[in-house]
């Protein structure tokens, strides 16, 4: 029997984050209860300023566990640099969202607190899954987050488009949910615990795995792959983030993948000194080639904007796969920097799109943007951006993000994965490059709609672009804090 | 002030553009005028600076001269880190001296987005001068790619009827080959690694390694497929006529002027030194198809019906004999092939630009629809001819001598080779003065030629400054060749001694490329 109290010391300061989201959530909900109309404009600051202080407080966890990673809860429950780095993507991802979704919601007739307590959560359950080092704890953290999502992907109730987007990810993200949670089942009744750290010790000291662990492993890479819109598991992605409101779609596309990529890393790290016998890492392999191809090539197909982007979110999923599955400590640098430069370029870029004043069931067309960079420079410049970043070209952050995966996995001996990304990635410049040229080498016609203007949303495209650019030409201080995070996820080994 | 001149004079120039860039960026749509002034004032101001490198230069010193180094990203061993050497000395001087020229010449023919039009070429200036400045693998990346960007918009935005499709494969062919490269970069400093050290993106360090022949195939093709791309060699060339003939008269002068050297420049900078072995045994490779891109290139030009896509085609053949020079890997061939860099970048510069002086006027390009310009357009019609006989190597004018020197340099190690690529110099004398022939002389026959104004001010004012070079280079080489003259040695030394480590020396340079056998080259 474990004789460790139950409640370690300081056990509050180490939920302390997660707590003032909760309680934000609660306070937002209360305020849309009882004073509605008064404070409509107010709850989009209200919200922004609780995860600036949630923020903070984040940051000044830093010292507390620089040295060494600290657990809590009776080994469940870990906070480490890594987690710290991962929480601030999450908060920025969100906050980003919430600045769109502010100017978006009035122009639709949306605005409500409960839309932006719903966000608040959804962070709450990232955070949960990125700190879990008990599979349990994640998919707690897991559930909480899809079902933010579920409701905020149907959040625009009135359109049909937004129903159909909201009842298919539900459906499929039940389904998900239950194989992750066979998973765990599997790997409960093969190795006698749910515990990553005791997963560790499993596998390092059987160095093998039977075929029950191999069907558990296959279930967790299907549930976490959805959540990725991980190929053969991405079927879900286009329609949904079509009919999501665009914010939702752009935060939904950036930070929950990121919280799913650490557990996915925690559980690659856990199983490692297998992996010369069960190669589960080819398994990661295929699915990572199948997304790079699948993602790039379908892109090229698409004239909504928002399917487009989803598929090239499967594709930016593949890329980061081919660090995830060399499981190499640079590993977790690469994913972290990618994780923010991704969350700061494809949230811009559903932004920009938000921007557009469209019936919420038309698509959101290439013609839509057309002549959009010399009408509205800003706007066009900030979309550029974005794609150039998306599509890896430098000075910006999507070319030193790309390049760092590359790195990994070329040190890591995949040369031949490297050069499939690279190749994947020219043909990914294709559709990049051509929303530039709808920007600003086509002309409006009377069809195309103005987008509008918003001082929240100018502002979040602001700290975008010029994230985009600071981390693609600055990344130096964010890189010093990589060793620490690596350890906390590889738990020293 | 002084203090930043003198330290820091690379960083200076190559920041100013950009600077300038974003400013202009700043000004309001409608002082289109104002803006146009700003742009020349930035590009001259640059110009200005960057003769500032001349006068500090040290003739003698081979390296990298007026370095500035500091760390970027510690953990890979990248640093920001600039220099100048022999070798890119000229290029950068020509980048400077070109892009006020380009602004002079687009005063009267750009109409649309006149502010834009100065920010793309001011950043594209600075990410030509990054380039060529770049002493660190990295950033020399980043520069290369950064450039595409100002490119691409610059024809899809101000270019021709069909600028979509050529703006988009240009930039596809180019990204195609540098991504390809990135991979090899990454896996060259990952070997280096391996072998020494800490890992670094330093050019001059990485020069040392001595790298196993398998690998150092594998990444000779990556680096030089992103490099032929970018010349263009044959048979990666086809994007260039589309480039060429959609791009505006400024795109297509900076195009043929710099951009296509950085495909040659980097051959110099980066396969010769890094892959000495693999340069050697594929020399007749790279030969063989500079060889027919010069006839080849020199061919098509003859018969197309548009000026444009003539001078396009020619820039092809032209730069087959930089690319000959390269693999000769002799003195006088490398110094002639820097030589021919900068020369064409002059009088292709100026034969974009004159094509883009009768274009304004006539809205045509094409052969047929002139005749007898001599009497209607004395001026032009002068300093046309004069510019035609430079890129077709009368002696007296600068085409002349960087292919001679190239074409006696070569002699020693690509003989065969050498015969062939001299037909070139014939049919380009054939090609230039059917040009001339059919535009200038015979009947003044059309009605809408009989009437034309001849070069107006901002048009002599970008054409005369390169005249001059083009003379001062036919006549007097020696100012250009003295000071790349011991880098140039210095990397002849530095790709032999890594060959004679190697114990093939005794085979080298002559034998080693089994080219010495032309048929057999062919055949493959």
């Amino acid at each position: 029997m474990n004789l460790t109290p139950l409640l370690e010391p300081d056990w509050f300061k180490a939920i302390l984050p997660e707590t003032m989201l909760v309680v934000g959530g609660l306070l937002l909900i209360l305020l849309e209860a009882f004073f509605r109309e008064k404070l409509r404009q107010l709850f989009a600051p209200i919200a922004a300023i609780i995860l600036a202080m949630t923020s903070w407080v984040v940051v000044n966890m830093y010292p507390w566990v620089s040295d060494a990673p600290r657990v809590f809860f009776g080994g469940t429950y870990q906070v480490s640099v890594a987690t710290i780095i991962f929480d601030l993507t999450f908060l920025l991802a969100t906050l980003l969202a919430i600045m769109f979704s502010r100017d978006y919601l009035e122009r639709e007739g949306m605005s409500s607190g409960e839309y932006y307590a719903l966000m608040l959560w959804g962070t709450f359950g990232m955070m949960l899954m990125a700190k879990g080092l008990e599979l349990l704890i994640v998919v707690l953290g897991l559930e909480t987050l899809s079902i933010c999502i579920f409701v905020l992907v149907g959040y625009n109730r009135r359109v049909p488009i937004s129903n159909e987007a909201s009842l298919k990810y539900f459906l499929m993200g039940a389904f998900a949910t239950g194989f992750v949670l066979y998973g765990i089942a599997l790997f409960y009744g093969a190795t006698g615990s749910t515990n990553i750290p005791q997963l560790l010790v499993y596998f390092s000291t059987n160095q093998s795995a039977g075929p029950l662990l191999t069907i558990a492993f296959v279930l967790m890479m299907g549930g976490l792959g959805f959540k990725l819109a991980l190929a053969p598991f991405h079927g879900w992605a286009p329609d949904v983030y079509q009919g999501a409101p665009t914010p939702v779609a752009g935060w939904l596309s950036t930070a929950p993948k990121a919280a799913t990529l650490v557990v996915l890393l925690r559980i690659f790290a856990a199983t490692s000194p297998a992996a010369e016998q069960t190669k589960w890492m080819a398994v990661a392999a295929v699915l990572s080639v199948l997304s790079m191809v699948l993602g790039n090539f379908v892109a090229i197909a698409q004239r909504d904007l928002k399917r487009m982007l989803a598929y090239s979110g499967i594709a930016h999923v593949g890329y980061m796969m081919l660090a995830v599955r060399t499981v190499r400590e640079d590993a977790v640098a690469a994913i972290a920097l990618y994780a923010v430069t991704y969350a700061l370029m494809n949230i811009g870029a559903f932004g920009v799109i938000s921007l557009l004043r469209k019936n919420q069931n038309d698509p959101h067309t290439l013609d839509d943007i057309a002549g959009m960079g010399f009408r509205h420079p800003f706007a066009g410049l900030a979309l550029t951006v974005f794609m150039l970043s998306l599509a890896g070209i430098p000075p910006t952050a999507g070319f030193i993000s790309k390049f760092y995966v590359f790195k990994v996995a070329i040190d890591a001996g995949d040369i031949g994965l490297a050069v499939v990304g690279i190749c994947t990635s020219i043909v990914s410049v294709f559709y990049y490059l051509r929303v530039v040229y709808y920007l600003y080498m086509k002309e409006a016609d009377e069809l195309t709609p103005e987008p509008v203007r918003g001082a929240f949303a100018t502002g979040a495209l602001a700290i975008a672009i010029v994230g985009v650019f600071l981390v693609g030409i600055f990344p130096t201080p964010v890189f010093e804090l990589f060793p620490l995070a690596a350890n906390a996820i590889f738990l020293g080994h | 002030m002084i203090e930043l001149l003198s330290h820091h004079l690379l960083s200076v120039i190559l920041w100013l553009p950009l600077v300038g860039a974003l400013a202009i960026a700043l000004i309001p749509k409608r002082f289109e005028h104002e803006a146009k002034v700003a742009g020349l004032f930035v590009s001259l101001a640059t110009f200005v600076l960057s003769l500032g490198i001349l006068q500090r230069f040290d003739d003698a010193e081979a390296g990298f001269q007026l370095v500035e180094h500091a760390s970027w990203l510690p953990a890979w061993g990248v640093s920001y880190a600039l220099g100048i050497d022999g070798i890119s000395l000229w290029l950068t001087l020509l980048t400077t001296f070109l892009t006020p020229l380009v602004l002079l010449s687009a005063w009267n023919s750009v109409h649309k987005h006149v502010n834009s039009y100065v920010v793309a070429m001011l950043a594209l200036e600075f990410g030509m001068i990054g380039s060529f400045l770049a002493t660190d693998l990295l950033l020399f990346y980043v520069f290369f790619e950064l450039m595409l960007v100002p490119m691409y918009l610059i024809i899809g935005v101000w270019g021709g009827p069909r600028r979509i499709y050529a703006a988009i494969k240009f930039f596809l062919f180019t990204i195609a080959g540098s991504l390809l490269m990135l991979v090899a970069i990454l896996y060259l400093v990952f070997v280096q690694y391996g072998a020494s050290g800490p890992p670094t993106f330093n050019i001059v360090e990485l020069y040392g390694m001595a790298i196993p022949m398998k690998t150092q195939t594998l990444l000779f093709f990556a680096f030089t497929l992103a490099f032929a791309i970018k010349v263009p060699l044959f048979p990666f060339h086809t994007w260039l006529p589309d480039a060429h003939v959609e791009a505006p008269t400024g795109g297509s002068i900076i195009l043929a002027g710099v951009l296509l050297k950085l495909g040659t420049y980097g051959f110099l900078r980066f396969v010769l030194p890094f892959f000495p072995e693999a340069t050697y045994k594929y020399a007749w490779l790279l030969a063989t198809l500079a060889v027919i891109g010069i006839i080849y290139g020199a061919l098509v030009a003859w018969v197309q019906p548009d000026m444009k896509k003539l001078v396009a085609y020619s820039s092809v053949s032209h730069l087959g004999f930089c690319v000959l020079g390269i693999f000769a890997v002799t003195q006088t061939a490398i110094e002639g092939s820097i030589l021919q860099m900068v020369s064409h970048g002059l009088s292709t510069g100026a034969l974009f630009l004159l094509v883009g002086v009768i274009y304004d006027r006539r809205h045509t390009r094409m052969l047929a629809d002139f005749g007898g310009l001599a009497k209607s357009m004395p001026v032009y019609a002068t300093i046309f001819v004069i510019v035609a006989l430079s890129s077709a190597g009368l002696p007296g004018l600068n085409g002349f001598v960087g292919e001679f020197l190239i074409l006696t340099g070569s002699f020693k190690s690509l003989p065969w080779y050498t015969v062939a690529a001299a037909s070139g110099v014939i049919l380009a004398a054939i090609y230039l003065l059917w040009l001339v022939q059919r535009v200038f002389f015979g009947p003044l026959d059309k009605e809408e030629n009989k009437n034309l104004p001849d070069m107006r001010w901002n048009e002599l004012a970008a054409v005369v400054p390169l005249l001059v070079f083009i003379v001062w280079i036919g006549v007097y080489p020696n100012t250009f060749l003295k000071k790349m003259e011991p880098s140039v040695r210095k990397l002849i030394a530095t790709v032999e001694t890594h060959h004679a480590a190697s114990g093939r020396i005794a085979q080298a340079p002559v034998a080693s490329a089994p080219a010495a056998n032309p048929a057999d080259g062919v055949s493959r």
